[in-house]
């Protein structure tokens, strides 16, 4: 059932759960709020898979011939560097490793045309901010973050689990304060921006008491604070919206934070069976989390493997060798993930994304045909394994996985060129309509967008985008 | 040399020319005919139309010479002035040129095959020229949208009247209407001069030199004089002409349906009223633009009891809106008011006991005077309104590449040397290595945007923060919400260039440049040729120069907003928005710069203000805060910026961020802070500042919203930062005090300026029991910094 919540009523929590009507959030001051009449949605949660870093098409989703490692190879003949493995969709094959995604691809779609922008002299973070906001940093006014939007346009599915949360993600990481400035509502306000979660297993911690405060005490805590509000002189102040909105969020966090709901947060509530399925770490614990929030009506999650210079997808070097792991840690998780949602009824609305800022390739940088600056020395002639792998950016050509939300089952979308560069040679696909076709999903229409400053700012740049229809059955 | 003038004037010349219109369909029609028939005899192989399209083709080569002639004629007597004249002129010319070679060829080809396609070839050129020529012609007679005005697609360029003008709306109008009335009954003007007259009369053609589409054009009238007398429309030759009988030669519209007696009325109304056409109408929407002269309005009387010149302001718009002034505050909310407002703080209970028991007469006065000297701890509030707007931090984005230069050491040296606000701009625009951060914008790696290239974010920046203007939308295309062009966005840009920028519309190269313009031209104009340094250093003497009154509008209106909750204009970043009073405003400009551009003087001048003083405002609705309807009463209560309760909590319980965490110190050697913390202004945005409502500062930011959300709740309520702070006061307030009304009383006193009441008391003691743990008193602490008196500047 579709719960919508109204911030304003969160008090009447009861009542608007069984009025089953959609109320948006209202924003605030200098913004007001413009869209078409609704769609009718496919989708009433989305879970976005993040693979911060860049991930190469050829390794991962969309295999090209294999050349196994030899001293002394030529660089420019590698186009994959490891074998390929069916998948249950007929003639489909992944990159050895992801064996596990590839036997439930009959349950989704996979998209091998996404081409990023074109942003010139590489920096992650910008193209992260434009795969997250949909605009190209910088922007004259904070963009918010596609959750952000999410949140704004539909509120919690349920009222007290956050309406975005962001799992895995650190901020103490180099690029962080390139980072925060995607990771934000922007100019939609605090009140919509993500609820950080940056360690999946230490969940709880966000959403109970303080450390080494009891039950008993937090709930003794609070009715003093209600006492004493009461008999507090205000009277002389009346009424007005910061003290209503301030008695409201503290309102709202206390019964997050005692909610039923919060066990969801608890990892150590999860059967071992089913944990050790997911536990590759720090990831596959997110996935998890993410499965646990869907089930109890999350709005908005992404689990990230995280991005951080030079580790994780972000190969710059030793690429093969990086991606056995890396391998190794999404591809069980995603798998039972997308099985536990189909098990427990929750996949078929619940859009399932997984995404990266672009792809890689050993010897082109950037887009084919465009000069941009190498940052990845690669000889001709390799000698060395660690040369051994895609190390360069490439972004005309990256695979992206969706599954549930009204996507046709055991779809393929796009295809890129057998030979180098490998790139997109149909149906491209960009992020506006990335954008757009979860907009879609969720039934937020396109022309929907905020006055900022006066001037419309619109979910894609001038409201422009288009969902891609012929992804959903 | 012959005299053309005479030739023209010419009876016989003029009659021939205005055969023209006539003699144009032979061509038109014959050599269509002669097409015809060879498409049929083509097809046959039937030679037996050979003779017929050979007289066809001679009658239609001498008509089509006969009718440029005439049409040259016709050129020289009439009024036409367009483009499309010149290709009707030349296509019609082209065409007779082509007939008298398709008819050469024509004879020439005999059975000679490939002649022959010569030939049909040539009779097809003719054929397409004589129609481009036809239509061109009957533009310039019907009018350029004839055809198309039909379609239900080809309205766009048309002034569209009001389907619900209504003349009985203006039935009592005298001399004096007001600015929306003018502008409807202008629109409706202007909607019926190009639905009836813009065929004759416009850019295209001008017949008798009148064009009815521009202001003067119409004041200036035609070849026969004024066609408006204005206030008295029966003297008014278009309306004498609009009322001619059809058959007159002068009645107007010559040719066509003639007006309808509602728009001659209206017509008659509009020159009565005196022909209003405001400067610039462009759209019906005309925006507001605020006056850039600086203005002092006289001071009101007002009675003898207001010595504030703000307040004698304020009483005659009180006055206007039936407000009757309240009583202003007691000392102990002042006190903790102007603590707040002018250095972040607030007072400790032995300074407010102190300053209640005062009887001086002037000790507001000097109170406010004493906080404005402790240069530091007002420098220290200050930075974190100056670091959102001129987006100074000590992280974010841009650092990381070298794309990003902080003035930290520059603004708060600026602020604490209470720098004149002239000097503090001169100082930024155009700046030294400490200040040079502003206008250098973020710069990130890779390929950018155009309209978020350095430059123009300083053009921008410079706009937004100093004159209240948004030059966003003009960085990338003409501005809808203004009448900024994109062409003025990249002439500004330009000042800040050591190369003339290509315009880019929507980020598209469009291969046109813009010299250098400031916004507002009447400042001054920059010289192009000179170096960026030299440019910079002109627009700095621009920007502040007196005249500039929008320079000095826009900071006091940001200091009044500070203070008060609201601006005068709101949003403050938009200064061409009315203001509630405009006296006030001007008044407070003026005055502003006459004291030196002295910030003190004028926080002074507001918080020593009856206005200040007066009980604070609640609002409902944050929206209502803009609303247009929107009076003032008193100042608004607000939330506690981030900065503003974390310092509370660290000077009345404990150290939120300690004295080690600031990544500024402004004591530098010399001297050490007499506090044992680090006020939040200094140190690193963090998810806690973030959560409180502290920006991050990649964009420009000059107001703080006030409204609580869930996330701010949240870390308030469990988060590790907040909770820490809480634990280690309450341990060491359990070494300090004793007993529960010790701590109870200490801590009402320390947070809120007074001891608690009976039923606080005896709810405090509840929790805290028979001897208090530190437990029960950090929860207490929680409990009363989260109360609304504690979070709200009342």
């Amino acid at each position: 059932m579709n719960k919508g919540w109204n911030r304003r009523e969160f008090l009447q929590r009861a009542s608007a759960a069984t009025l089953g009507a959609m109320t948006y959030s209202l924003p605030s001051s200098i913004l007001s709020s413009c869209s078409s009449p609704g769609i009718a949605s496919k989708a009433d949660t989305v879970i976005l898979l993040w693979m911060a870093g860049g991930m190469a098409h050829t390794d991962t989703f969309d295999p090209k011939k294999y050349t196994p490692y030899t001293k002394g190879m030529q660089a420019n003949s590698v186009l994959s560097t490891f074998k390929s493995v069916p998948t249950s969709l007929d003639g489909i094959h992944f990159s050895e490793g992801l064996q596990s995604i590839g036997n439930v691809m009959n349950e989704g779609a996979l998209i091998r045309s996404y081409v990023a922008a074109d942003l010139g002299f590489i920096l992650h973070s910008r193209h992260q901010y434009n795969w997250h906001t949909c605009y190209e940093p910088p922007q004259t006014v904070a963009a918010p973050h596609m959750g952000s939007w999410i949140a704004s346009q539909l509120g919690s599915k349920n009222p007290v689990i956050p309406p975005f949360i962001d799992i895995g993600q650190r901020f103490t990481v180099g690029e962080a304060e390139e980072l925060k400035a995607f990771h934000t509502a922007g100019f939609l306000g605090n009140e919509f921006g993500p609820f950080f979660i940056p360690d999946p297993s230490a969940g709880l911690e966000s959403v109970k008491p303080p450390v080494g405060m009891s039950y008993e005490r937090f709930e003794r805590r609070n009715q003093l604070y209600k006492e004493l509000i009461s008999t507090s002189p205000v009277g002389e102040f009346g009424s007005d919206y910061q003290k209503e909105s301030l008695q409201r969020s503290m309102e709202q966090a206390y019964m997050l934070l005692k909610s039923p709901e919060s066990k969801a947060f608890d990892l150590s509530q999860e059967r071992k069976e089913s944990y050790d399925k997911y536990n590759t770490g720090r990831f596959g614990l997110g996935c998890l989390l993410a499965r646990r929030l869907t089930e109890q009506g999350a709005r908005f999650i992404s689990v990230t493997t995280e991005y951080e210079p030079f580790k994780g997808w972000d190969t710059h070097e030793n690429g093969y060798t990086r991606l056995i792991e890396m391998k190794k840690q999404i591809d069980a998780p995603i798998a039972q993930l997308i099985l536990d949602l189909k098990k427990s009824g929750h996949l078929d609305r619940t859009l399932v994304i997984l995404a990266s800022e672009f792809s890689r390739d050993m010897m082109t940088e950037g887009r084919p045909g465009a000069t941009v600056k190498e940052q990845v020395a690669q000889p001709d002639v390799i000698d060395d394994i660690k040369h051994y792998g895609m190390h360069r950016h490439f972004t005309d050509g990256c695979s992206m996985l969706l599954f549930g939300g009204g996507v046709k089952k055991g779809f393929v979308y796009g295809k890129t060129a057998d030979e180098r560069p490998c790139k997109t040679i149909e149906k491209p696909i960009k992020i506006a309509q990335v954008h757009q076709t979860i907009y879609h999903a969720l039934g937020i229409p396109e022309d929907t967008h905020y006055v900022i400053e006066k001037r419309p700012f619109y979910t894609t740049p001038d409201g422009k985008g288009k969902a891609e229809l012929e992804l959903f059955a | 040399m012959i005299n053309l003038l005479s030739i023209t004037d010419f009876w016989l010349w003029q009659f021939l020319g205005r055969l023209h219109p006539m003699m144009v369909h032979f061509p038109i029609g014959l050599l269509i005919v002669a097409l015809i028939l060879e498409l049929v005899s083509w097809r046959k192989k039937d030679k037996s139309f050979r003779s017929g399209i050979y007289v066809v083709l001679i009658i239609g080569v001498v008509s089509a010479v006969l009718s440029c002639l005439f049409g040259l004629l016709l050129k020289s007597q009439d009024d036409y002035n367009s483009d499309t004249l010149t290709i009707h002129q030349w296509t019609g010319i082209a065409t007779a040129a082509l007939a008298i070679l398709t008819l050469y060829l024509f004879k020439r080809s005999g059975s000679n095959a490939r002649l022959l396609r010569v030939y049909r070839s040539f009779l097809l050129l003719s054929v397409a020229g004589v129609s481009i020529a036809g239509h061109m012609g009957a533009s310039l007679t019907h009018g350029a949208d004839y055809l198309t005005e039909v379609l239900p697609w080809g309205n766009e360029n048309k002034i569209l009247s009001d389907p619900n003008f209504s003349l009985a709306s203006f039935a009592n109008a005298t001399n004096t209407l007001d600015e929306s009335q003018v502008a409807a009954l202008n629109i409706e003007v202007r909607s019926i001069f190009a639905h009836n007259c813009y065929k004759c009369h416009s850019a295209e053609k001008s017949k008798g030199e009148l064009r009815l589409d521009r202001k003067d054009f119409v004041m200036r009238g035609g070849k026969s004089g004024e066609i408006i007398n204005v206030g008295n429309p029966d003297q008014s030759e278009m309306i004498r002409r609009l009322h001619l009988p059809r058959a007159d030669k002068e009645s107007m519209p010559p040719k066509g349906k003639t007006l309808s007696e509602k728009e001659i009325a209206t017509l008659e109304l509009w020159i009565k009223v005196g022909a209003p056409w405001p400067d610039n109408p462009t759209e019906k929407s005309v925006y507001r633009v605020a006056e850039l002269a600086p203005r002092k309005p006289t001071m009101p009387a007002g009675s003898s009891d207001l010595k504030n010149p703000i307040d004698k302001f304020v009483n005659v718009y009180f006055d206007d809106k039936n407000i009757s002034w309240p009583n202003v505050v007691d000392d102990r909310i002042f006190i903790r008011r102007v603590f707040l407002d002018i250095i972040g703080l607030v007072p400790t209970p032995e300074k407010i006991n102190t300053f209640a028991s005062d009887n001086h007469p002037d000790k507001r006065e000097l109170l406010v005077k004493e906080l404005l000297d402790q240069n530091d701890d007002y420098a220290q509030h200050w930075l974190s309104f100056w670091n959102d707007a001129l987006r100074n931090d000590y992280t974010g984005t841009g650092y990381i590449t070298g794309g990003r230069f902080a003035i930290t050491d520059w603004l708060y040296e600026s602020l604490k040397s209470n720098k004149p606000y002239d000097l503090f701009v001169k100082e930024l625009v155009s700046p030294d290595k400490k200040s040079e951060g502003f206008i250098r914008g973020i710069k990130w790696r890779g390929t950018i945007n155009a309209s978020q290239r350095v430059e123009m974010q300083a053009a921008q920046n410079i706009s937004q923060v100093f004159l209240g203007l948004n030059l966003k939308c003009a960085s990338c295309h003409d501005s809808f919400i203004s009448d900024v062009k994109l062409f003025d966005a990249y002439a500004f840009a330009n000042i800040f260039s050591d190369s003339t920028l290509e315009i880019n519309r929507c980020d598209k190269p469009t291969g046109k440049f813009a010299g250098t313009k400031i916004i507002f031209e009447e400042l001054g104009s920059v010289d192009s040729t000179l170096t960026v340094d030299e440019k910079l250093k002109q627009l700095a003497d621009y920007l502040t120069a007196p005249k500039n009154g929008r320079l000095y509008r826009t900071i006091v209106n940001r200091v009044w907003a500070q203070l008060m909750g609201r601006g005068i204009v709101e949003p403050v970043d938009l200064m061409d928005n009315e203001p509630w009073s405009q006296d006030l405003l001007d008044w407070l400009a003026s005055d502003f710069y006459e004291n030196k551009n002295n910030l003190k003087d004028l926080i002074f001048k507001i918080a020593t203000s009856k206005t200040y003083q007066l009980p604070s405002v609640g609002i409902k609705n944050e929206n209502d805060i803009v609303n247009a309807d929107y009076v003032f009463k008193g100042m608004h209560r607000r939330r506690l910026s981030a900065e503003q309760f974390v310092d509370a909590v660290s000077s009345i319980i404990d150290p939120v961020y300690s004295d080690t965490l600031k990544v500024y110190d402004p004591y530098k050697d010399s001297k050490k802070s007499e506090l044992t913390y680090s006020r939040a202004s200094l140190v690193k945005n963090d998810a806690f500042l973030t959560a409180l409502g502290r920006p991050n500062r990649e964009n420009v930011s000059t107001s703080r919203s006030s409204q609580a959300n869930l996330l701010q709740a949240l870390e308030l309520t469990n988060g590790n930062k907040f909770n820490n702070t809480l634990e280690s006061g309450s341990r060491k307030w359990k070494e300090k005090f004793e007993t529960n009304e010790e701590i109870i009383n200490e801590l009402y006193k320390t947070s809120l300026g007074r001891y608690p009441e009976k039923s606080e008391l005896t709810a405090a003691n509840k929790l805290l029991g028979s001897s208090p743990n530190t437990e029960n008193i950090q929860d207490l602490m929680w409990a009363i910094v989260l109360l609304p008196e504690f979070q709200l500047i009342y």
